[in-house]
């Protein structure tokens, strides 16, 4: 179980900052006025500490 | 003179800072390269923070905004792909090296394949590579004196004494010294980076919401990747995201700061929190964007200067000395992390490898000294002799330090892989970088590099399958 969520959890920002790039490349909707795909980008960044925080407690538990 | 000034007094006194914060000048080995393996969470954070945010960040993130548009936002990622590979590569990497006492990473390379050989290849590797890297930060130096100068004092004097004075500052007080010396960087860094990403943008459009309206209006095209396949095309983007993520931590100087944590877990709390950081760059994009707007038809590498010449057209000279004493700093407070680390390198495991050092008058620690010297004066000659553009000079560096990526990871998660297939799949892995420096690949705008890591990954696995049949007792190295 532990193992699983050691893959997946840090994954998500991976894929979310690669391989999705493809499905959100464009200027609409904006986000706060930035454009698109550079909102998304940014999002994920951001995101990013909280995946490896529930990783880190994920890999704390007994 | 009033910019330059305000140049001369920050760095002066984050010099100064720094020398008085490190209590007792290092005198082991241990002591100058990696701290004595005694740093604490918040120290371990300005200091990585110190040295991943160079001149380039500061400079380039806004150059390339201003020239290319979306594919710029590969700076923004790959870090904090970087941050996520780093938690799982780190806390390994620091416990074999707490186990067996490595102080650099070649140090792994010559114990764990038990091949000094190695050991001497990744170390003139790490070392030759850091050079380029090193002159780019002396010519955003150059760019950033002309700035607070305004033209009127020779760059290039300038540069080499600032370089100078950082070379003979962490000559005498190692990682420590760059750590607190970091941490006035980067506090400084994050005021002039709030200034013209967020000031200039509110102060010439409103806001930067606003801002964006009217770059939509003009120049949509360059918020969007174009197609898959060209040169700065979707391909490349996740490409180069995968390769400069992945290989993130492979210089010297992120080594040695990783060595430097005093637990796993200092480093897997870094890992978290340093994407936070990253936030930064969107702000240096910012700054770029409005400078496409406020100064535009720049080309070439003076796009590097963009939003330097927005801040010195538009605002007093204490400003202009403010935002120039920030870039400074971005590009010495990194320098001397790198001359301090590739010296270690070259004096444990270029010279080291052919030379015993005794304890006596010329021991290791004199021998690092004296490296560090020797690659500032090797960095200020290949300088002042090679001139390139900033980016020519950042893609040699990284490809070339990933390729020793499948190493560590061999040596920490395959133990049975050998000193032949790693040397080998390295060497393949380099002639591909180097190669592509002249020659272009031409495979639908993926990244050069990326092709070059993977052809070093099948050859370490061809090799190792093949050795392994023959003579499988080999293989069982130790570790």
């Amino acid at each position: 179980m532990v193992y699983s969520w050691r893959f997946v959890l840090p994954s998500i920002p991976v894929v979310m900052l690669t391989l999705a790039i493809p499905l959100v490349n464009r200027i609409e909707p904006r986000i706060f006025g930035i454009p698109f795909l550079a909102g998304w980008i940014a999002i994920w960044v951001l995101l990013t500490p909280l995946f490896l925080y529930a990783l880190y407690r994920v890999e704390k538990q007994p | 003179m009033i910019a330059l000034g305000i140049v001369a007094i920050i760095l002066g006194g984050t010099v100064a800072f720094a020398f008085a914060s490190v209590r007792r000048l290092p005198q082991d080995p241990a002591q100058l390269v990696i701290g004595g393996r005694s740093l604490g969470t918040i120290f371990l954070w300005f200091l990585l923070a110190g040295e991943v945010y160079t001149s380039f960040t500061f400079l380039g993130a806004a150059g390339w905004a201003y020239g290319q548009g979306a594919p710029a936002f590969y700076i923004l990622a790959y870090g904090t792909c970087g941050y996520i590979f780093g938690y799982f590569l780190l806390p390994a990497l620091w416990r074999r090296a707490k186990l067996r006492g490595y102080l650099t990473g070649p140090d792994l390379f010559a114990d764990h394949f038990q091949s000094r050989t190695l050991g001497l290849i990744t170390g003139i590797v790490q070392s030759v590579a850091v050079i380029p890297y090193i002159t780019l930060q002396l010519t955003a130096l150059t760019i950033l004196f002309s700035i607070a100068g305004y033209g009127s004092i020779n760059v290039t004097l300038a540069a080499t004494v600032a370089f100078f004075l950082i070379a003979i500052f962490v000559f005498n007080v190692g990682l420590r010294g760059a750590a607190w010396a970091s941490i006035v960087k980067d506090i400084i860094v994050l005021g002039a980076i709030l200034f013209a990403g967020i000031a200039i943008p509110v102060q010439f459009f409103g806001s930067p919401a606003a801002m964006f309206d009217r770059l939509i209006a003009t120049h949509a095209p360059m918020f969007t990747f174009k197609d898959w396949t060209s040169t700065h095309g979707l391909l490349w983007y996740i490409s180069t995201v995968l390769l400069t993520g992945s290989s993130f931590f492979m210089g010297p100087h992120s080594i040695a700061a990783t060595f430097s944590a005093n637990s796993e877990n200092t480093l897997r709390r870094n890992a978290i929190f340093l994407p936070f950081y990253q936030i930064v760059l969107l702000l240096a994009f910012f700054a770029g964007f409005a400078a496409l707007l406020i100064v535009p038809g720049l080309t070439g590498t003076s796009v590097d200067q963009s939003f330097v010449l927005v801040v010195q057209h538009n605002y007093p000279p204490w400003v202009v000395g403010f935002i120039a004493s920030a870039g400074v700093l971005c590009a010495l407070i990194p320098a001397s992390a790198l001359l301090l680390a590739s010296g270690s390198v070259v004096a444990r495991n270029v010279v080291g490898t052919f030379v015993a050092y005794s304890p006596g008058k010329f021991n290791e620690t004199l021998a690092i000294r004296i490296s560090i010297l020797v690659m500032a004066l090797l960095s200020l000659v290949m300088w002042w002799t090679v001139k390139a553009t900033l980016v020519t000079y950042l893609l040699l560096t990284y490809n070339a330090w990933a390729q020793l990526l499948p190493g560590y990871i061999c040596a920490l998660r395959f133990p049975r892989v050998g000193a032949w297939a790693v040397g080998s799949g390295m060497l393949v892995g380099l002639a591909i970088a180097v190669y592509t420096l002249w020659h272009t690949l031409g495979i639908a705008g993926i990244n050069p590099g990326f092709v070059a890591l993977a052809a070093n990954i099948a050859t370490v696995s061809l090799v190792t399958l093949v050795t392994q049949k023959k003579e499988p007792a080999v293989q069982s190295t130790t570790s």
